[in-house]
């Protein structure tokens, strides 16, 4: 959807005459009796987000504006000074710095691969519908279990990922290396984690883009004597671009929002070295027990990515303009 | 090459081909199979790549496997080995009767959390998909960015208010409560998909069969959702994988071991000082299969699902 | 037209709502039944068996007493506070929580004092040592529930392999010692120093206070004192000469534990329930338990209390939480519980019946030597959670540095 490109985005401007206006199946204008009418279908969603995420939202407005002892206790109103808190960490910066590079490196990293993954499962070969079946599980795991069996495959002593390169003899020591234990690694190896989650959803949108290109187009390019890679950057990813933009879209705001998957790798590691905005609400949380800090963070967080997600929308206009 | 294959590609979804409902195209994966003439090396080097593929996403979770049937002191060795030594296939047996949880309910419980709240979706992201494809009027995209808002919300900070508001209705501690928590939270991709999908069908099927006299209503129902069935099925599969493996919500909101789901049901076998590795990998899979299962038996019509409502 | 979309809609809401009645309110069982008192428990799982150990006593507590009945519920320690906190903001608190510090809660008027809950008899029973942690202005706001001491377990096979004779007994000779082991090679370390942020505080006390330094009290936390420096430098001089096993600064305790008891650690501290681990997993393993070291091998040990504390919630539940408290707290109820968790008890009662219990010997001896956290400090949970995210950081970092940054956490907090 384009947000600004349309007068009746803003919801506040009713329309007047001469505000462009695109025709829909009748031609006619709408006006604001046409939301009335459209209201009872919207009814049941409107009222399910407005019952259900209204009043946490709001809650998590409130409380960052309040002293809340640790034991949850509301102490009364601090104005801004939680967000003078967020702001005036001498690691706020890093942090957010770790966060871009976090969502950039994931998703653009996974998409990527996806293309590359989609081209290989697009192919008929025996056995693709196994390897289809398997390229879903990461899916319908649960992210925490998935970081899980990285984590402890990842340790020194236990892992067998360790003990795999220690028998390749790429690591000395015989106890393994402390992936998990350093900044630099625990978060290089939480990229890799979350690429492999997020591999299963854009691979199958972009798997779903392929199935619709139409064979005389590539055919076509193939005529025109155009070698396989000219036909893959010039018809091919050009037609997938629709569904590599919606896929885009939903994983940066997964991304954005990942916890588990730092949390488990780099939980153990001490100082903020290896932190995201995430982290650092889970952070506050639970170890600074600063449940109004962590809302002021956790708003701060919220107006980034609508940030984000207006301007990708702007840009890149994710779904077609109904 | 058959027309109606060809006729499949252009700017269309599945469900819009203009033949009636129902009489789905061939499978075009078959068609493809038969048709490429490909050389036997290039089949090979597309297998041996197929492998790989296959090799690295199924690795971290045989990790897993074999954990689960490992005893509790070997799944700690620090002499780790490739394979288990002994299989303990019994711990799939004795999971279910731990005195830390009571498994079979909290199966029973994420079952019902996950269906219901699919369902609740469904029923109610259906009729805002449709309507916001096909009508226009003002405040349409408030609401579709109002929707999709809710997906931007960072769940930790939003469960101590989530607890706050159920215990002040009277719900805390039930499986209602969850329902709604887990569709609210995922109306917002369901609608979307869905939405996008009602937008690829051409208005004029509408048109023509309300001017054959049937009611709104029909129109949806009759017409436009066979139509739109792979969107469903795309906007069910993830609604359900995410309701399925919800945690934040449930670790306050259900108190009762037996109405916890599985993902809350896991953390109870983390001791203080000790850990049942062995039950936490083994509950795991049997979380995870119910799911892939789903997805075996939906695969093909994910992949249809997926077309129509990105590349629209 | 009109009439046909208010008729889906009012089709959608009615489905809407089938659905949620459908499925949804089955999964309540919250039937209060009138004229019963239900205690809402709360419990973290010290182990497998936890759960099943406090369901036994809640069956033989309702059994003498018809008209309560307790509703437990058991968390991880992950989830443990978080799940308190929550409930404590919709003013749902557990009616009994088996926690942590529970100053920041009696500093909020939300607990009964302990007098109030409990019989006399009962209050009398409990070690003065640790009720007096309990004590918060001389009122005791919570009751122990058991207790833990640390001391070093020595795996005895390498020590001798090293050339070690005898067990350190200060820093110089535990130095001298874990580097032997440490060069020992083949993955084996000499000391296991976890300073990752499960349990850094801990870690951080055996050091720091085995110099002579503290916490502080319940009136000021002092963590950046030359005493304490003494201490943490000692941990960079362990870590720099090699005497640890790799990346202390992000070990956690659990994992590294579970590596000395297969063996490949020389030395590390310990309490009463890795007795009982080592049983389970390993039990050839040729260890002994011994005090821990200090600067000068003056006795110290730190000592750890869990409690359980009474929130006063709607509806006055004191006479319950009373009955309860007194059931469990006879020998004939607590013991068991104790013995089964591997813990030490805090009644004197049952200190004198488990006195010849062989597992546990070491670490009652070492109970008069015991130090505490400053938990009664309101400010204890800030500077916990301060040892948890940076103390781990001396690996890298100057002693001084480290200790300033987990003062100012403090002062600021």
């Amino acid at each position: 959807m384009s947000l600004s490109s349309k007068p009746s985005s803003s919801g506040s401007a009713p329309k007047s005459p001469g505000s462009k206006q695109r025709s829909s199946g009748s031609g006619r204008r709408t006006t604001w009796r046409d939301t009335l009418k459209a209201l009872p279908w919207l009814a049941p969603a409107l009222v399910l987000i407005v019952g259900v995420v209204f009043f946490p939202a709001g809650l998590m407005l409130f409380n960052s504006t309040r002293d809340l002892a640790i034991s949850g206790l509301d102490k009364g109103s601090v104005g801004f000074d939680n967000y003078a808190t967020v702001f005036g960490f001498s690691q706020f910066w890093p942090i957010i710095g770790r966060t871009v590079i976090w969502v950039v490196a994931v998703v653009g990293l996974t998409v990527v691969i996806s293309l590359g993954l989609a081209q290989v499962l697009n192919k008929a070969f025996p056995g693709r519908q196994l390897v289809r079946l398997a390229v879903i599980i990461p899916w319908a795991a649960s992210v925490v279990m998935t970081t899980m069996v990285f984590y402890y495959g990842l340790e020194p002593y236990f892992g067998v990922v360790n003990k795999f390169f220690v028998d390749l003899g790429l690591i000395d020591n015989p106890a393994g290396y402390g992936w998990t234990k350093n900044p630099t690694t625990a978060f290089l190896w939480s990229i890799v984690i979350a690429i492999f989650v997020s591999l299963p959803f854009t691979t199958y949108t972009l798997l779903a883009g392929l199935a619709t290109i139409p064979r005389e187009t590539i055919e076509a390019a193939r005529m025109d004597a155009a070698g396989p890679v000219r036909t893959y950057f010039a018809v091919i990813l050009p037609q997938l671009r629709g569904a590599l933009s919606v896929a885009v879209l939903i994983n940066i705001i997964n991304v954005f929002n990942s916890l588990p998957i730092l949390k488990v790798m780099t939980g153990s590691i001490p100082g903020y070295g290896a932190d995201t905005i995430m982290t650092m609400i889970f952070k506050y949380i639970e170890l600074q027990r600063k449940v109004d800090v962590a809302s002021a963070l956790s708003v701060i967080a919220f107006a980034i990515v609508i940030i984000i997600v207006i301007v990708y929308v702007r840009v890149v206009k994710p779904l077609k303009e109904v | 090459m058959s027309a109606s294959l060809d006729r499949n590609t252009q700017d269309t979804a599945p469900g819009t081909q203009d033949t009636a409902p129902g009489t789905q195209a061939p499978p075009r994966r078959t068609k493809r199979y038969t048709e490429d003439k490909v050389p036997l090396g290039t089949v090979i080097g597309r297998m041996i790549v197929g492998l790989v593929v296959l090799a690295v996403f199924i690795l971290p979770y045989l990790i897993m496997v074999f954990g689960s049937v490992k005893t509790k002191s070997q799944i700690r060795s620090v002499d780790p080995t490739y394979f288990p030594q002994e299989w303990h296939w019994e711990n799939f047996a004795s999971m279910w009767s731990t005195p830390e949880t009571p498994l079979a309910q909290n199966m029973i419980s994420t079952v019902i959390i996950s269906v219901c709240a699919t369902l609740l979706v469904l029923v109610v992201a259906l009729p805002a998909a449709y309507y916001t494809a096909r009508f226009r009027f003002p405040g349409r995209m408030v609401f579709m960015f109002l929707v999709i808002v809710t997906q931007m919300l960072q769940p930790a900070v939003l469960t101590s208010g989530l607890f706050r508001q159920f215990s002040i209705l009277g719900l805390g501690d039930t499986w209602a409560a969850m329902i709604l928590v887990n569709a609210a939270f995922n109306l917002s991709f369901a609608t979307w998909i869905m939405h996008s999908f009602f937008a690829g069908i051409p208005k004029e099927i509408d048109e023509a069969a309300r001017l054959d006299g049937a009611s709104q209503l029909a129109v949806l129902f009759r017409i436009n959702l066979p139509l739109v069935w792979p969107g469903i099925v795309t906007a069910i599969v993830f609604t359900f994988v995410a309701c399925w493996n919800e945690f934040a919500a449930s670790l306050v909101i259900l108190s009762t071991a037996g109405n916890q789901p599985i993902s809350v049901a896991l953390t109870k076998f983390v001791g203080q000082y000790e850990t049942s590795w062995q039950y936490v990998f083994g509950v795991s899979i049997v979380g995870i299969l119910p799911v892939v299962l789903l997805f075996m038996l939906i695969e093909k019509r994910l992949v249809g699902g997926l077309t129509t409502g990105s590349v629209k | 037209m009109r009439r046909t979309r208010t008729l889906g809609a009012i089709a959608a809401t009615a489905a809407l709502t089938l659905t949620v009645s459908g499925c949804g309110f089955g999964g309540s069982d919250s039937g209060d039944e009138s004229g019963k008192t239900t205690l809402d428990f709360l419990v973290p799982t010290y182990s497998d068996v936890t759960k099943g150990l406090w369901e036994d006593v809640i069956e033989g507590f309702e059994a003498e007493n018809e008209d309560i009945s307790v509703n437990l519920e058991v968390q991880s320690w992950d989830n443990l506070e978080k799940v308190v906190s929550t409930k404590i903001q919709a003013g749902e608190a557990p009616d009994i929580y088996n926690g942590g510090p529970f100053a920041g809660f009696a500093s909020d008027d939300l607990l009964y004092k302990a007098e109030d809950v409990t019989s006399p008899e009962t209050f009398q029973d409990f070690d003065e040592g640790f009720l007096d942690n309990e004590t918060l202005e001389g009122t005791a706001y919570a009751v122990p529930l058991i207790a833990s001491t640390r001391a070093l377990f020595v795996n005895n096979e390498l020590l001798d392999e090293a050339g070690v004779k005898e067990a350190p007994k200060d820093w110089d000779e535990l130095l001298d010692a874990s580097k032997k082991v440490s060069e020992l090679g083949d993955g084996v370390a000499g000391y296991g120093m976890p300073l990752g942020s499960e349990e850094a505080q801990a870690e951080a006390a055996i050091w720091l206070w085995g110099a002579g330094g503290t916490f502080g009290d319940e009136k000021e936390i002092t963590i950046d004192t030359p005493e304490n420096l003494e201490g943490a430098k000692q941990i960079k001089k362990m870590i720099d000469e090699g005497a640890t096993q790799d990346d202390p600064g992000s070990s956690q305790r659990t994992p590294l534990l579970d590596i000395f008891v297969q063996g490949k650690i020389g030395m590390q501290v310990g309490l009463p329930p890795t007795v009982g681990q080592i049983k389970d997993s390993n039990p050839d393993l040729d260890y002994s338990v011994v005090p821990i070291p200090t600067k000068d091998g003056s006795p110290m040990t730190l000592g750890v209390g869990d409690q359980l504390m009474a929130f006063q919630n709607d509806g006055d539940k004191a006479e319950a939480i009373t009955k309860f408290f007194d059931y469990f707290y006879t020998a004939e109820n607590y013991l068991p519980w104790v013995e089964a968790e591997g813990f030490l008890p805090v009644t004197k009662s049952g200190s004198e019946e488990l006195a010849d219990n062989e597992d546990l010997k070491p670490f009652l001896d070492l109970m008069p030597d015991a130090q505490f956290y400053p938990s009664t400090n309101s400010k204890w949970s800030a500077t916990d959670g301060a040892f948890k995210s940076t103390f781990g950081e001396l690996e890298s970092k100057p002693a001084d540095e480290v200790l300033g940054s987990i003062q100012d956490q403090v002062d600021e907090g």
